[in-house]
């Protein structure tokens, strides 16, 4: 310790020159050796990028669609993931060949339909037939656990290169129970509670916990606006690939080709009075309403996860590091209290604390829950969601994950160095919660202000 | 595009002699106060990026690097636990580095490779010496302590194989020849200390020195009552200066303020380019000797730049 304290005193002395004279008048002498204050607590190391890390390239998602009526009610899911996947490839120049597994997270087709579809959507999107495929149920946090699947196996060093994503089309495949509930339910409160319809967990939290009707609905103004906002300003362009595809007019039945590259649940016109006339669905005093909650929506979005010593070996941008992940249990009729569980575990696994983290992406199912979360935490509002959430975007369950990945690196990205670690979050049907901690790459800022070199000329003809 | 990120902080980057699109950096972790340094060995493609030919990882931090002008594959590196180490790029990573050299009582802050003789070289250390190495030997030939606070640099003279400058943090440059007793001359060079030296590639009476004063100033060892030139217009420290390989006149530096500059010290205005393009300190630069124009930086913010003079160093 002695030789680093000499070291940074000799060091400073380059900065801090001794003696002044006249002939340096402007010598600013006010350096000093001081606490970082960058604000990342002191247990996380400054410089802490290894080679194996597990570090995110690339991060896409389709437009998110109302189901039955938006943009995707005419495609097959298959269709839908396709497009992604094919992005990751054709944009990071990759050799599909190389990924060692694709993990989907999708959460309402029949599981063994649903592993061919996206075995199917694979080869679409152009991989060969050695690369495998599997899916991942954690309901609303399936796209998620994708990534964090991905994420382990690379860790574990299954394979070095891998694909997170998420598909759900609720046009196709909406929530429903098949077959008989097992009558042993009635023995136990918390199995019983699993049964439980989404909205009325939502009504239990608002209950519980005193959340008002004008809070949730001023958090459904607010989601919608700033959604209105980011699409408005292009940044969603960023992280949405347009999707080919074609939608049946209902009446006429004629076909139409169209390109989908746009959300089309964005109200930007939402206002509180609007909302406020909505009756409640799930409960005849309650508080949460269509207007409130996250729209049922079809969707896909895919990551393509490495470790850090491939990339580099690449020269692919590092859109962010994956440090930790975390999936906890909660009280099974307030499923929506997940994320206050998750985050807190999420983030002290990765040696941080929540005021480390500079940006939020909290799934919106409903905002009884939403807003809940947001005040057991203490977060900042303007660190959350700050492009809307899924009460304006929409929640396509399997894809919410993944888009939500898109969404924040994407906002990191833009951000730059100020916003170094970001989490995303989201509550889980019959009782659990997720969430996980990504730390922006450091090196991924694309350099917009420079001039492009036409012809990289550095080398003489001699060397090609 | 030919942009390279270190997982540690840069501290010196040196152009390969023998191979036009090669280049090793020096860095070492938390900024060189504590921790660990790795070497790496960098290969530019046309039109790709730059990817790593070969890495070492050291237990302290690399301040600097020189190539061997003998050998394509031999690199010199100081380190700052005192040690200067020899690697052999053509052996595995399992038999390098094929000597380590401990004599330095502190931090071993820059190394330079013999490029008349080509038989020998200098390291310049933190215990306020400079030591004579020769490939073949185990131990320094001569040590030569003559300063009184930090040698942070000591350059070869490009034509006389027994003549070097050093640069020393008690304000004083001084000029050796390897065949006298002490230095044969004490340039008191900055009212601060001095942080680097080089000579002129193609007129060997004239160095130039760096110094925290934030000025680089050219002097004729013929006569060095009054420098030939000044170059103000760093705003902090002067970290490292270096002469062209190419045209006489011009010197690139890097420094404090987080810039590197490329001078003429013949022309009135002389400041021909500033690059702002590091984050952090600017600590290491150099000029290739096979291609002109064609630069490298390196710096705190943990990258490594490579561009030809005139164009941007972060244009994709």
């Amino acid at each position: 310790m002695e030789r680093a304290i000499e070291r940074q005193r000799v060091l400073l002395q380059h900065l801090h020159p001794s003696s002044t004279y006249s002939s340096l008048e402007n010598l600013d002498s006010s350096l000093s050796a001081s606490i970082c204050l960058a604000g990342d607590s002191a247990a996380y190391h400054r410089s802490s990028n290894f080679g194996d890390d597990v570090v995110i390239v690339a991060a896409y998602r389709t437009a998110l669609c109302k189901s039955k009526r938006g943009g995707f009610k005419d495609t097959y899911p298959d269709d839908l993931l396709a497009p992604v996947l094919r992005a990751l490839i054709e944009k990071t120049k990759l050799n599909p060949a190389e990924v060692g597994d694709i993990v989907v997270g999708t959460v309402l087709a029949p599981g063994s339909q649903r592993a061919s579809e996206c075995r199917m959507a694979a080869f679409y999107a152009g991989f060969p037939e050695t690369v495998p495929v599997r899916t991942v149920n954690r309901q609303c946090s399936s796209g998620l656990q994708a990534v964090a699947d991905v994420a382990a196996a690379i860790k574990a060093g299954f394979y070095d290169i891998g694909i997170g994503a998420g598909l759900e089309s609720m046009t196709t495949n909406p929530m429903a129970w098949e077959g008989s509930v097992n009558p042993r339910v009635k023995t136990m409160v918390d199995a019983q509670n699993c049964l439980l319809p989404m909205g009325v967990t939502s009504e239990n939290v608002a209950h519980r916990f005193g959340v008002t009707r004008q809070e949730q609905d001023q958090a459904a103004v607010e989601s919608h606006r700033k959604a209105a906002a980011a699409t408005a300003s292009g940044k969603f362009k960023d992280e949405i690939i347009p999707v080919n595809t074609k939608i049946v007019d209902p009446k006429t039945g004629d076909e139409k080709p169209v390109t989908i590259s746009v959300d089309d649940g964005i109200r930007p016109n939402t206002t509180a009075a609007d909302l406020a006339k909505l009756k409640p669905v799930f409960k005849k005093d309650g508080t949460t309403t269509a207007g409130n909650s996250s729209q049922v929506s079809d969707g896909a979005g895919a990551v393509l996860l490495m470790k850090r010593s491939v990339a580099m070996q690449r020269g692919l941008p590092i859109l962010g590091v994956f440090r930790t992940f975390a999936a906890v249990g909660v009280d099974p009729a307030i499923m929506g209290v997940g994320p206050a569980v998750a985050i807190p575990a999420a983030v002290k696994s990765a040696g941080l604390e929540l005021d480390d983290i500079d940006l939020f992406e909290i799934n919106e199912a409903f905002a009884s829950q939403f807003e809940y979360c947001r005040k057991k935490l203490e977060l900042d509002p303007e660190k959350i969601n700050v492009n809307g959430g899924a009460m304006a975007i929409g929640h396509p369950l399997g894809a919410t994950g993944a888009r939500c990945v898109a969404t924040l690196l994407h906002e990191m990205k833009r951000r730059g160095r100020d916003c170094r670690f970001g989490v995303v979050s989201m509550c889980i049907g019959t009782g659990m919660g997720a969430a996980a901690v990504f730390e922006r790459g450091d090196s991924c800022d694309e350099l917009c202000n420079a001039r492009k070199i036409e012809t990289n000329n550095l080398l003489s003809k001699d060397a090609r | 595009m030919p942009i390279f990120k270190t997982p540690f902080n840069g501290y010196a980057v040196k152009f390969s002699p023998f191979y036009e699109h090669r280049l090793a950096v020096a860095t070492s972790q938390n900024f060189g106060i504590l921790g660990n340094g790795r070497l790496h060995v960098l290969d530019l493609s046309p039109g790709g990026p730059i990817t790593e030919f070969a890495s070492f990882d050291t237990a302290d931090g690399v301040y600097d690097i020189s190539w061997s002008e003998t050998h394509d594959s031999l690199i010199i590196a100081a380190v700052a636990d005192g040690s200067v180490k020899l690697y052999d790029l053509a052996l595995p990573i399992t038999s390098n580095p094929i000597r380590s050299l401990q004599e330095h009582a502190r931090e071993t802050h820059s190394v330079d490779y013999n490029t008349v003789r080509k038989d020998s070289f200098l390291s310049s250390s933190w215990d306020d010496t400079i030591k004579l190495w020769t490939i073949d030997r185990p131990t320094s030939v001569r040590t030569f302590k003559e300063h009184t606070y930090c040698v942070y640099a000591a350059a070869w003279n490009p034509r006389h194989g027994d003549v070097f400058a050093s640069a020393s943090g008690d304000c004083t440059a001084r000029i050796w020849d390897v065949r006298e007793p002490g230095s044969t001359m004490i340039l008191p060079a900055h009212e601060f200390e001095i942080l680097s030296c080089d000579w002129n590639k193609y007129d060997d009476c004239i160095i130039a020195t760096a110094s925290v004063d934030k000025s680089i100033k050219v002097w004729d060892v013929r006569n060095y009552r009054m420098p030939i030139a000044v170059l103000n217009g760093h705003g902090y420290a002067v970290r490292k200066v270096k002469f062209s390989p190419h045209r006489g006149s011009v010197i690139a530096s890097c420094s404090y303020d987080m810039t590197v500059c490329l001078w003429d010290y013949m022309v009135e205005d002389a400041l021909i380019g500033r690059y702002d393009h590091h984050t952090e300190f600017a600590v290491g630069v150099d000029m290739s000797v096979l291609v002109e124009g064609l630069l490298a930086s390196t710096g705190w913010d943990e990258l490594v730049y490579v561009w030809q003079h005139g164009t941007d160093p972060r244009a994709p």
